[in-house]
């Protein structure tokens, strides 16, 4: 039995008023909505909560060693899931991301991202190849780009980028170096880069100087090279390739004033809602950009923009700073960690928390492009809300079991 | 290579400092847009959602001078549906049923006019008020349909009141370009015509603001409580000299003839009293957008209805202008009261021409009186050539010819009054021979005028020679209760003595009550009446008809002037048209002061 006292209360309890804060910015977010459904958000989501709790209750109980064991069987159970809902699932505005029981819509890719980590975590805690390797690297690239690659075909370009990332992230806490890291991401950078030649032609005369002075390798170096070229070279094409709304999505976070009745117009909205706060907010349920509907996604992606609207500065920087802490007790928990297994788990959980957090919140403030992932706890959602509990729990469960190998 | 290896302990480190990188480039952005950019953004904010929406004020209310209306607004019900609102199958069916169309011409108007779904989208303008009350009673039938009340003009119809009315039409481009008034903007209304034009700013009053919440889809919410409302000031009243009843006398006088214009107006005030052209045209068609086809009959009309006779005709007044010819010539001392020239035998040689009199055997050897009184062509010819062109054309331009009077309405002509400068520049220096002024002494030849500058000569020369502004406001009644009165304003003095007068006068009424007169069939047995007929030859065909009457001639109340277009000889048409008007307005004289005797004598 677990000995409660001993769970890490301070991480619970920040999730916890995290989630509430969000029940309440939803409730606020539709309070004045002319749907009577609408209205009624906030009470799903207070449900949602009350059964994210149930599971990470669940889950704390379960010892880490079962996930481990059948981390590659819950994966491939995961892909097969994520090729179904290409199929069999509902679509809506395009795009076939959910499963539909009656009134659950149960997202798949969220699932995939908890299940990514398993497999990852148990992929690096055994494996013998070295950390360099290529065999290993091209391993954890493989599992890594099958959901990836399923995902983008739903299509939902936000919650793809999620598992390169935690593919990275787990790379970097199994030891890569940062010069490797570097190379790998480095055609991605020169995917941005070759929107002018200027730029591109700077970006790899500085990879080749970080080439020269570093050594990574022949072989590394050499596939560092091509791949930024065939990227700088390729760019033109991929962009024809995106959907046009993909395009938009882009060059409205790159100049939002370009349309501001079109692409732009949530980006431009969520400032003014953000910006029109000031330190003390129009108060709770005040807000007249979203009370009047000029806030667009206000429960979902842009839950943050009702915060800064209606509760300012202060209410934004309470926020911040608790996920600030969830953030620095998943990182701390993840190094204490003498399980490598479980160390992956906690650092992989940590890694979906802080993009998520960093491209929600960022997108809110203009920083970063309308990709349309969650704000972890707080956004509207049943299987958002579960994920975020459940990667808490895993975390709790780390923390817990510390000591264990 | 080795140095970028991290040991766990260092990864950690790197991990929590990209947290902590972060943390402080959210913040930073929170803080740029909450503190720095906070004012910009609170604006925009709240231009988002509060729509700053005109009060249109109430259009001031024109009086006649005993306060009956002449131009007031009546309310105009708009019917519109709101799409939103609207609820399928019910609402357009029974649109359709109440306005009597089908519902595809409902559904292509809501298209017509639709601004987004929550704007009421306008079906049918000007709706009869029994409509509206069904729309009150039934309303749960028509959901999502609602109306709008505006206020549009209401001019008097057949009266030939536009002459002075005017009208007011949606703002022009031309119209924002001349006034640099904020209040006004396209679609909305201003005089364009007459009163409403002169007195625009008066009439119009100042618009107020209201402060409307409005949704992103742009549902209006209802007024915004933080910015309380500026209300509208209505704007001022206005009394005309204008009486309601003389002008339909003149408007009936009328009636019977192709075009003409009457205007009669106070001698001892200068004001007007009635001003009617004919044809009329109904100005009220200009409130609302005008029909193509009714447009294309008035504009192209040979009639010319839209021309404003009284105020902008340019007619040769022919005899009605002798009492300049003979009073320059008294007071230049070419002649006396009881000289005489060479008598008239029906012709006067001149050069190798032949100047006729209109009465072909002559009217013998006459004394000024009698040259007035039976209209002397050959007599004024004499004067005409003593004085030459010059001397009488700025005799013409002394008694107010050839330039405008200063009515206060827009557009007023000035006529012509032609000197040797103007015929030198027509028809070159020399080229043109003293028998023009033999035309002009007669009111003939190139001498133009306006019914308004022929009514104040003669209120000048019934009024002492003091020339009164011709006006029409007599009363500015202010929104806020204050009142301005307009004084009665000397425009000028006629340039003849006393003396002069007295014989022009006389002449004046030897015209109705002399035993050789014009005009003697005007004669009334209970008030005296003076005038001069007038017979312009025109090139537009048969004469024109004028006379110009003074009633009660011993202390005169009332000038009128009529023209009849191409109707012949002014004592068989013109005079009798003033006669009527000069009975009716007498009659209701002798009708009021009956009255008051009456109840004078209650009294006692």
């Amino acid at each position: 039995m677990l000995n409660y006292r001993d769970l890490d209360w301070k991480l619970i309890g920040a999730a916890l008023i995290l989630s509430l804060i969000g029940v309440l910015l939803i409730l606020s977010a539709q309070y004045h909505a002319d749907s009577e459904f609408a209205r009624t958000y906030y009470e799903r989501q207070l449900i949602w909560l009350f059964i994210a709790i149930i599971i990470f209750v669940s889950v704390i109980h379960l010892p880490m060693r079962l996930f481990d064991v059948t981390a590659y069987m819950l994966f491939g159970v995961t892909l097969c899931a994520l090729v179904a809902v290409l199929f069999i699932g509902s679509s809506r505005m395009g795009a076939s991301r959910w499963f539909s029981f009656g009134p659950i819509n149960l997202a798949p890719s969220d699932i995939a991202k908890l299940t990514l980590i398993f497999a990852l975590a148990r992929f690096f805690a055994y494996t013998k190849l070295g950390t360099a390797s290529k065999q290993r690297l091209a391993l954890s690239f493989m599992l890594t780009i099958i959901p990836t690659a399923l995902i983008l075909k739903q299509p939902d370009l936000g919650t793809s980028l999620v598992f390169p990332v935690i593919l990275l992230a787990l790379w970097f806490w199994s030891g890569l170096s940062l010069l490797h890291l570097f190379l790998i991401i480095s055609p991605l950078v020169s995917l941005v880069a070759a929107s002018h030649w200027i730029a591109w032609a700077a970006y790899i005369a500085v990879l080749l100087t970080i080439l020269f002075l570093l050594r990574p390798g022949m072989l590394f170096g050499i596939t560092a090279v091509v791949a930024n070229l065939a990227f700088g070279i390729v760019t033109p094409f991929l962009w024809n390739r995106l959907a046009d709304y993909q395009k938009l999505r882009i060059l409205s976070f790159l100049d939002p004033g370009h349309d501001p009745r079109g692409a732009g117009y949530q980006i431009i909205q969520s400032k003014i809602a953000i910006g029109s706060g000031g330190i003390t907010g129009k108060g709770f349920l005040g807000g007249s950009q979203t009370r009047l509907d000029f806030l667009p996604e206000r429960h979902t992606d842009f839950v943050f923009s009702v915060l800064g609207e209606e509760l300012g500065l202060w209410g934004a920087l309470i926020v911040i700073f608790l996920f600030a802490f969830i953030l620095y007790r998943a990182v701390r928990i993840a190094a204490r960690c003498r399980s490598r297994f479980t160390s992956f788990v906690a650092f992989g959980a940590a890694s979906i928390l802080i993009f998520q957090f960093l491209v929600n919140v960022g997108m809110t403030l203009g920083f970063m492009p309308v990709t349309g992932l969650a704000l972890p706890f707080v956004s509207y959602g049943g299987t958002s809300l579960v994920l975020s509990w459940t990667l808490v729990a895993l975390l709790v469960s780390a923390d817990y079991h510390w000591q264990e190998y | 290579m080795s140095k970028l290896q991290l040991t766990s302990g260092q990864r950690e480190k790197t991990a929590l400092a990209v947290i902590a990188a972060i943390v402080i480039f959210l913040v930073g952005g929170l803080v740029k847009l909450q503190i720095i950019n906070h004012q910009q953004l609170a604006a925009q904010s709240e231009n988002n959602h509060i729509r700053v929406v005109p009060i249109t004020p109430r259009r001031g209310v024109v009086y006649d001078r005993e306060n009956r209306r002449i131009i007031d607004s009546r309310p105009s019900y708009t019917i519109s549906v709101v799409p939103a609102e609207q609820v399928k199958g019910v609402t357009l069916k029974n649109v359709a049923q109440l306005l009597k169309l089908d519902t595809l011409e409902i559904r292509r108007r809501i298209r017509k006019n639709l601004v987004n779904r929550y704007q009421p989208a306008p079906v049918k303008r000007d709706a009869f008020f029994e409509t509206i009350a069904v729309l009150e009673e039934q309303s749960f039938r028509f959901p999502g349909v609602t109306y709008q009340i505006e206020q549009v003009r209401r001019y008097p119809v057949g009266l030939g009141s536009e002459t002075f009315t005017g009208y007011v039409g949606e703002v022009s481009r031309a119209d924002l370009k001349r006034q640099q008034n904020p209040e006004l903007r396209l679609g909305s209304m201003i005089g364009k015509k007459g009163i409403e034009k002169q007195y625009d700013t008066q009439l119009r009053g100042h618009e107020g603001t209201a402060y409307i919440e409005v949704t992103a889809s742009g549902q209006i919410l209802g007024s915004y409580e933080d910015r309380p409302e500026i209300p509208a000031v209505s704007g001022a009243d206005l009394v005309l000299s204008i009486d309601l009843d003389l002008q339909q006398a003149c408007s009936d006088a009328l009636d019977t003839f192709c075009c003409g214009a009457i205007v009669a107006a106070d001698p001892k005030t200068g004001e007007i009293l009635a001003m009617a052209s004919y044809p009329s045209y109904d100005a009220n068609i200009f409130s609302s957008v005008i029909p193509e086809s009714v447009w294309q009959d008035i504009s192209s009309s040979e009639t010319h209805p839209l021309l404003n006779r009284p105020l902008k005709g340019l007619y040769p007044p022919g005899s009605t202008v002798k009492f300049v010819t003979v009073g320059a010539a008294l007071e230049e001392g070419l002649i006396t009261p009881s000289s005489t020239l060479q008598p008239c035998l029906g012709g006067f040689k001149f050069g190798n021409r032949v100047f006729h009199c209109w009465k072909s055997n002559g009217h013998g050897r006459l004394i000024a009186v009698h040259a007035l009184e039976r209209s002397c062509d050959i007599y004024m010819y004499q004067l005409g050539l003593k004085m030459g062109v010059d001397l009488l054309s700025r005799y013409y331009g002394l008694c107010g010819f050839g330039q405008p009077t200063g009515i206060d309405l827009p557009g007023e002509e000035g006529g012509l009054n032609p000197n040797s400068t103007y015929y030198d520049e027509r028809y070159g220096p020399n080229k043109w021979t003293r028998a023009l002024v033999l035309n002009n002494s007669i009111g003939q030849g190139e001498v133009l005028v306006t019914l308004l500058q022929l009514v104040q000569f003669y209120c000048g020369l019934v009024n002492e020679g003091i020339v009164y502004r011709p006006s029409l406001v007599r009363k500015i009644l202010w929104a806020d209760g204050n009142e301005t009165t307009i004084l009665p304003e000397i425009s000028f003095r006629l340039p003849f003595s006393p003396s002069t007068l007295e014989v022009l006068c006389e002449g004046m009424r030897l015209v109705v009550e002399g035993e050789h007169g014009t005009a003697r069939s005007l004669r009334s047995n209970q008030y005296s009446i003076g005038g001069k007929t007038g017979t312009a030859q025109n090139p537009h065909g048969e004469d024109h008809s004028w006379f110009v009457g003074v009633a009660p001639f011993d202390a005169p109340e009332i000038v009128v002037c009529a023209l009849v277009e191409n109707a012949g000889h002014g004592s068989d048409v013109a005079a009798p048209v003033v006669g009527q008007i000069i009975e009716s307005f007498m009659q209701r004289r002798i009708r009021v002061n009956d009255i008051t005797m009456k109840s004078t004598g209650d009294n006692d």
